[in-house]
Order: C-alpha cells, then structure tokens, then sequence
C-alpha cells in the first residue's frame, strides 16, 4: 500500500499553500472547498493569485480577509442570489487592499486549463474576439491573450490564451481513497481540466473509500492520485453550496450571507461567527446544527436517485 | 396566485414572449430567470423536441422541479449527459447551438452588450460580475436572445464596456471576425420586443407590450430609437400558456412573482 495522503485541512493548508502562490480552485457553483477555502482564510495567506472560470462567495470571502492581490476568472457574482460585496468593495474602493483582475470569458479559462493540462503554450479561441477584455489588460499585459490570424488560412483572426498553470490547485468532490484518487459526479465545473494543470492538488471528500472501491468504478474518478499532495476528510465541506447525492444547496444561507456582507462590519461579524470563529468543518457542521436545527440540516440531505451499476468485466 | 389566465403579469409577457423565440428541435442553451422559464414554457408546449442546455455540462434536461441556477442539482438526474464546463461551452463554442439566452447591464442601438462596469473600467463607479459565458454563448450560438430592463441608462448611446459583441458598429462589420454565431436575433425588453434591421443592424422597435406606449419606450432609451413601420402592440399572452407557465414551470413561485 502507498503512503497515506489523509491529512487535516489545517495541516494541508500549511503544507502546502504559501503566501504569494497562484491557486487553482475547482468546482462551477457546485462543490466548491470551503473547507479548504476557510482554512487558506484562518491561515491569513496572503498576496495569493486566484483562479477559477467562474467564483461565487468562496472568492469574495477570500478577497474580503485579505488573502488575494490578482483574480484570473470571468465572473464573481451569485446568479440571481445577487452581487458579491467584498468583490465590489475591493475592486470599486480598494477595500480591503485594490486588486487585479485579469478578465476572461468562462469558456477561455477552461481552454487556459485544457493548454496547461497538455503541456501546449497556448489555445486559440473564437471567444473575446472584438471584446474590451482584448483591450484591457492587468498584470499580464499583452499576454493575457494576443490575436493572431489563423496559419492554416481560414482567413480569421483566433485569440490566443496562454496556459495557466497554477502552483497549486484544490477541489472539493464525493469520495476520494488515501492516494488521491477522486471521483466526482454531477456537475464537474472546471474538472478535470483544472486540476490537472495544477502542479499540486489538494482534494477534499465527503467520504474517504478504499483503492480497491475505486478500481470497482474507474469511470468515475476525475483526477488520478498521483499529484494530489493531501487528502481531507471534510463531510459537508461545500457547504452552503451543493454536493450531488450528499446535501443540496442551501439557498437561505447564501441569500444570509450577501444579506450580512453589505456592510464590512455586518461581513466582519458573519466572519467571525463561520469563519474564525470555528476550528474546522467539524465544528462549522455542528455550529450549523445547533444554530438552524437537526430538521434544516438534514432538510439539506440528498434524496436517493441511484444510478444502475455497470459490468467492467472482460 | 391567480387562476385568472386571462390577466398576466409583465414578467409572464416577457417569458411567453421568449418562448415564441424557441422553434421545436432546436438546442438552447438557458440561463437563469426568465430565460428559464421561456425555454421550458415553449418545451412543454411547441416545442417538445427542444433540447435544454447548461453551460455547466448539463445536456438534454428535464429537471422535475424548477432550477434555480445553471448548476443546480436537479438538473443532473434525467439529464442525457452530465459533464463540465468544457462540455457545456465547447459545444457552444465549435457552433452547435441554435439559440443562447443573453442579459446586461447595458446594450447599445447594435446589440454590443456590458456586464463589466459601469464607468471607467480602471476606476469602476459600479463593478459588475464579468463575463462569465455571456461572450461565449454571444460568440457561438446560431442566434441570442437578449433579455433586459429597459431603463434609459441600460440602452445608452455606447455601452461603457463590451463584453459580448453584437453586431459591432453595424452593417457587414460582425462578419469579418469569423464567429461561428450570427448575433442578436432580438431584445426581450420590459416594455417590448425590438428586433435587428437586416442591413444595418441598428436595433428598432418591433412591437410595444400591452399598456405600453411607443413614445415612453423611445423616452426610456438613449438613442433616437427607430420604429417599424408596422409597429404593433405584442400579443398577449394566450391564456393556455399563462396557466403553464404558472403551473407547470414554476409551480413554487421561484422566479414568478407571487400575485
């Protein structure tokens, strides 16, 4: 048996994320890590560059403690739940500290990914095209994306992104064994592209299985152990947001918690109270129990839609 | 909520008037809101053969009970395939999809729409989510639909950002960036239905909603906004179809404003 990657959020998120790093964090409005998400935030990690195709809260709580300088991604709002304040303060007031946006499309940090995961310079795209994401550019300057007319003569112009490759990458999914071996079902988001990019991986499970129950099921697993640098155990750890066949999303915390990030010290108090104020995913569940109830918490519980199970054999 | 189905709110005119948009068979990749219940209405009613799209993968959906975001879960069970976001924007993006759903903060007279900022975008008076797939789905679905609130200040002379093309500065100028998609077929506002001239793509006012008149639509937007000739009050919402919408697409009240 190889060595076992199971380790706490806290001592996963002090191993292996320091301050100054480019992270990639996985997940498209179903099963973000907020377990690893709060931690990098007790931890104070700073100057971070963020990555995502598209970020909701987890985003703006990191923008709001402070953690991040740059943003790669094309979108930071909550569909119609509504805007996200840290997100708007900090790039409309510089609150806490101004930062950088680099402004892509969705579908252009997926194919930044899909280069990255290949080990290719670049992919050229048909979007933003004609957009101002091609005449405004951060940090990266011209080479946030550069237009170029097709070599093999289509007589069109193709936008360039370069791959992103980020130091470190962490997701959230069902189940995972000791070695990293994850399997995700539903909706995959950025999966598995992004986490492949990734240098290193951090994965957080509801539930942690054998080797020998993935290698009954290959299909599913979305990214191979062999870069994950830490497994966590972390049931209920995408929280207030949705994880199939686990918990549904829960649309009264995430109305709660736009409601309460309004103002900075209404947000500094919701903080304290979800963030700093509880030790790990552990305590956040039972501060979640004891605060909305048994009957809400296990409300949020999936019903059982069971898929039919398939022969792997030769 | 009313069983009256003759009276309709403007929400209801807004998601049958999308619905019309939608022709049977066709692949629609939906948004949240309105759009939503636009692409289930005309599902459930002429267009059965329609195939509902997410861009978080979700392919051929027939959600039990009504989503409430592009990635919610009850749109996985059911659903012909399940994947992510290459997935669901990739078969957008090589040009597969006839029809994408599309909003803003701002569009201009050529349907260039702005969900970045409004103000300088260095210095932004207000920040807005980004682009999100909005460009995407504008650069490669067949046609979009645009859904806005009509305000003045949402129909301006120039949008302060592009985020999703339309059609440019008009006439043949989108066709010489090679998109696989065409553009703006039309504007669902929430005062009526405007529509794309063929040769020069200036936006016009095809059809104001019932108790609407032309000249507060034409106040309500920032540019001398054309009219055509046969401008005409939209078609109400047939009764039928108020009642599916209400009972069939958001029984729960999600999206639909409770009377």
């Amino acid at each position: 048996m190889k060595k076992s990657k199971i380790m706490t959020a806290q001592e996963a998120v002090s191993l292996f994320i320091s301050d100054g790093m480019t992270v990639g964090i996985g997940g498209f409005f179903h099963s973000p890590s907020y377990a690893i998400t709060h931690e990098i935030i007790r931890q104070k990690k700073a100057h971070l560059t963020i990555c995502q195709p598209s970020f909701n809260e987890h985003a703006d709580q990191l923008i709001g403690a402070g953690c991040v300088d740059r943003i790669i991604s094309s979108y930071v709002w909550m569909e119609v739940f509504g805007p996200l304040y840290c997100f708007r303060r900090a790039m409309e007031k510089g609150i806490p500290h101004k930062i950088e946006m680099e402004d892509y499309t969705n579908f252009a940090v997926m194919a930044r990914y899909l280069a990255g995961s290949l080990g290719i310079p670049y992919v050229p795209i048909h979007s933003m095209k004609g957009s101002d994401m091609m005449n405004y550019r951060a940090w990266h300057g011209e080479k946030k994306a550069i237009l170029m007319k097709d070599p093999f003569g289509s007589g069109h112009d193709h936008v360039l992104v370069p791959a992103l490759n980020p130091d470190v990458g962490y997701f959230h999914c069902q189940r995972a064994d000791e070695e990293g071996n994850s399997q995700m079902w539903g909706i995959w988001g950025d999966m598995p592209w992004s986490m492949r990019a990734c240098k290193e991986v951090i994965v957080s499970c509801e539930e942690i299985i054998t080797r020998e129950q993935i290698g009954r099921d290959p299909n599913r697993t979305i990214l191979a152990g062999y870069k994950v640098v830490a497994v966590v155990h972390a049931p209920f750890g995408a929280h207030p947001k949705h994880c199939q066949g686990y918990y549904d999303v829960d649309r009264d915390f995430i109305f709660k918690y736009i409601r309460e990030s309004k103002t900075e010290e209404d947000w500094k108090k919701y903080m304290d109270e979800w963030v700093y104020g509880v030790a790990d995913r552990d305590e956040y569940a039972k501060k979640f129990v004891n605060t909305f109830g048994m009957k809400k918490f296990l409300g949020l519980k999936a019903k059982d839609m069971m898929s039919t199970s398939v022969n792997y054999g030769f | 909520m009313t069983s009256d189905y003759t009276k309709f709110t403007l929400q209801e005119m807004m998601a049958v008037a999308a619905a019309r948009e939608i022709k049977d068979g066709e692949k629609v990749i939906i948004g949240t809101g309105l759009p939503l219940l636009g692409a289930y209405l005309a599902q459930k009613t002429h267009a059965p053969n329609m195939v509902a799209i997410y861009e978080s993968g979700a392919i051929d959906c027939k959600p039990i009970v009504t989503p409430f975001s592009v990635a919610d879960s009850v749109l996985v069970p059911g659903a012909a395939m399940q994947g992510g976001l290459m997935e669901g924007l990739g078969i957008v993006h090589v040009g597969e999809i006839d029809v994408g759903f599309l909003g803003g903060a701002q569009i201009d007279k050529y349907g260039n729409l702005n969900t970045h900022v409004i103000g300088d975008y260095w210095q932004p008076k207000v920040r807005f989510a980004g682009s999100g797939g909005s460009n995407d789905i504008g650069a490669g679905c067949k046609r979009t639909i645009v859904m806005m609130l009509h305000q003045k200040q949402r129909f301006p002379e120039n949008v302060d950002f592009v985020t999703t093309p339309g059609y440019f500065g008009g006439g043949k100028e989108r066709e010489t960036y090679g998109f696989h998609g065409n553009g703006p077929s039309v504007v669902i506002s929430t005062l009526g239905i405007l529509r794309f001239e063929p040769e020069t793509k200036e936006m016009y006012l095809a059809s104001y909603h019932p108790g609407v008149t032309v000249a507060q639509i034409k106040e309500n937007t920032g540019w001398d906004l054309k009219i055509a000739p046969d401008v005409h009050e939209t078609e109400p919402p047939e009764p039928d179809l108020v009642r599916v919408l209400r009972e069939e697409c958001d029984p729960t009240g999600v999206f639909l404003k409770k009377q």
